[in-house]
């Protein structure tokens, strides 16, 4: 057991110093955070105008969470590095040396991912909902408010598996392009496009991000059923990652 | 101790690696030989556990590498195709390995001295030039202290100042008691610092011995000889037997008589000798002569596969 709390705590200090890791945490806070509170602000002047260009279902409590919607594309490409910078520069070979069972090396850069990606999520998916709410003044919504606790964890858990199911995509990869090339539009706009399209919408509703969306809802009936399918796919992803990095002949 | 037996690994149709079997013994620097391609660094993947082997094993003091308990405290390895992440520093990089194998943290700074980076530690390694990236390497290689070292090319970007460090390094090491294997295709470094050599060719074994016995065994002794009349003394040792290669300063190499022989004739027929020595040829020679007759007999044994497939197969085994 000790042996993979090494290997744990060293992973941690490869994160610390990998610029790129750093960037994209850094730039998920930027984006959640900016996007919130111009989501608030212009809430705020079509509420107090009466312009009726706000959706029907527009709730300050629920406007609180889209700034981490945007987030989170960064924090995919924090998942999608961590695991790749190690195949793509030789590093990996460095790694198994120092820790050549596979399977904790893989545990232990996936567990430093998973508490990397909780640590920023939590205070960043509170302080965007709070920006949000800040910015639509009388408008807004507290923090307690019914509901919005259970969304604002179900956003960190949502955040927290796509990021580690960027991390298991990226390890199947084992590069960066192709994970990013398809989660990326995916998230962004791909099977939201696609859930338009009637016949193609029960099918969208067992994508990873649209299924995980489910958790973020306040007051959503169907956040067990999110969370199951969002957890499927992580897994199905960390696994098949795991087994190429088994295989994987240097 | 390196203990590989019977170690096998193909890609495709190509067989890199064809049942390997020698030892590698501690309190010695054994040098590990043979032409590019010849599986040279595949073996030490495969002594590594990066590359699994298709047949047999390689054991580290009676172990697999990845049954090791913190492995870096038993073996320090560099690999020409390991790198480390260009975006940590040298410090940060060291720093990692130490705590995946628990590793006092004061030794980082120990082996940073040892190579001289610790003016640089706090650089991103990817700022480094070649031979400061090798020398981290190596810092790498010794920072567990370890009994074994598995070195690939280790002299690779060094210059003659570090050559020599690491020459003496090796020495010292191999003395404490250690195993100590490197590859290298510069010879005149390998003949310096290896006290055994283990020469492979196609996957193959091809020599395990001592350097001395080497060069013995395979090498051509010659005698070099310097006369006022080379001319009518070459001709007196042709008579005699002997092949003579002049060389451009003056001077003659004579294969076929020992020296006292070339002594004697030459007091016999009256010609002073301004210099008579005996070379025992040198390992690049032998080294060249080895893997030539190999490729011969090679190129003989591939073409009887050709003739007939099945005996081929059979043939190349009973090389082995």
């Amino acid at each position: 057991m000790s042996e993979t709390f090494a290997a744990v705590s060293a992973e941690t200090i490869k994160l610390r110093g990998i610029r790129g890791a750093h960037l994209s945490l850094l730039l998920f806070a930027l984006v959640s955070i900016l996007i919130a509170a111009l989501d608030g602000w212009s809430a705020k002047g079509a509420l107090d105008s009466g312009n009726p260009s706000l959706r029907a279902d527009f709730t300050p409590q629920q406007a609180g969470l889209v700034g981490v919607l945007y987030g989170q594309l960064a924090l995919i490409v924090f998942g999608v590095l961590v695991v790749t910078s190690e195949y793509t520069s030789g590093m990996m070979r460095v790694s198994l040396l120092a820790v050549p069972r596979r399977g904790r090396l893989y545990a232990a850069k996936m567990t430093v991912t998973a508490v990397a990606a909780v640590a920023v999520a939590a205070p960043v998916t509170v302080l965007a909902y709070l920006v949000t709410q800040l910015a639509l003044g009388s408008h807004g919504a507290s923090l307690g408010a019914s509901g919005v606790p259970r969304a604002l964890a179900g956003a960190v858990v949502y955040l927290t598996l796509m990021c580690l199911f960027a991390a298991g995509t990226a390890a199947i990869a084992r590069n960066a392009v192709i994970p990013l090339a398809v989660l990326l539009p995916m998230v962004l706009a791909g099977t939201h496009l696609l859930s338009l399209i009637g016949a193609a919408k029960e099918m969208t509703r067992y994508f990873p991000d649209q299924a995980g969306r489910e958790l973020l809802n306040v007051d959503s009936p169907h956040t067990a059923f999110g969370f199951t399918v969002l957890l499927a796919w992580t897994v199905a992803a960390l696994v098949w990652g795991l087994v190429r990095h088994l295989r994987w002949d240097t | 101790m390196i203990d590989v037996q019977n170690l096998t690994k193909r890609y495709g149709q190509t067989t890199v690696v064809d049942a390997l079997t020698f030892t590698v013994r501690p309190g010695a620097v054994t040098g590990f030989l043979g032409p590019n391609g010849a599986g040279k660094s595949t073996t030490m993947r495969m002594m590594l556990g990066l590359t699994r082997p298709d047949t047999g094993s390689a054991r580290i003091d009676g172990h697999a590498y990845h049954e090791l308990t913190y492995p870096l405290r038993h073996v320090g390895a560099l690999l020409e195709t390991s790198a480390p992440h260009r975006s940590l520093t040298a410090r940060d990089h060291l720093l990692w390995l130490a705590r995946s194998n628990r590793i006092a943290r004061g030794r980082v700074r120990e082996v940073l001295e040892m190579v001289e980076l610790a003016g640089v530690a706090r650089r991103r390694i990817g700022t480094f030039s070649l031979g400061m990236g090798q020398r981290l390497g190596l810092a790498a290689a010794l920072l567990g202290n370890p009994p074994v070292l598995v070195l690939d090319e280790p002299v690779n970007g060094l210059d003659t100042e570090g050559i020599r460090w690491l020459r003496e390094l090796l020495r010292s090491m191999a003395a404490e008691g250690r195993t100590v294997l490197i590859s290298s295709h510069l010879m005149t470094e390998m003949s310096m610092v290896a006290d055994q050599l283990i020469v492979i060719s196609r996957g193959r074994l091809l020599a395990d011995t001592g350097l001395s016995d080497f060069i013995q065994r395979h090498g051509r002794p010659y005698v070099r000889v310097r006369t006022p009349e080379p001319e009518r003394l070459a001709r007196e040792l042709q008579r005699n037997g002997a092949s003579v290669t002049r060389s451009p300063d003056g001077g003659m190499d004579v294969v076929g008589m020992q020296a006292a022989g070339i002594s004697r004739l030459a007091a016999a027929v009256g010609f002073p000798l301004d210099e008579l020595s005996t070379h025992a040829g040198s390992l690049e020679e032998t080294f060249l002569e080895v893997i030539g007759e190999e490729a011969i007999d090679g190129a003989a044994a591939d073409g009887a596969a050709a003739g007939g497939g099945a005996i081929g197969e059979d043939g190349r085994n009973t090389r082995v």
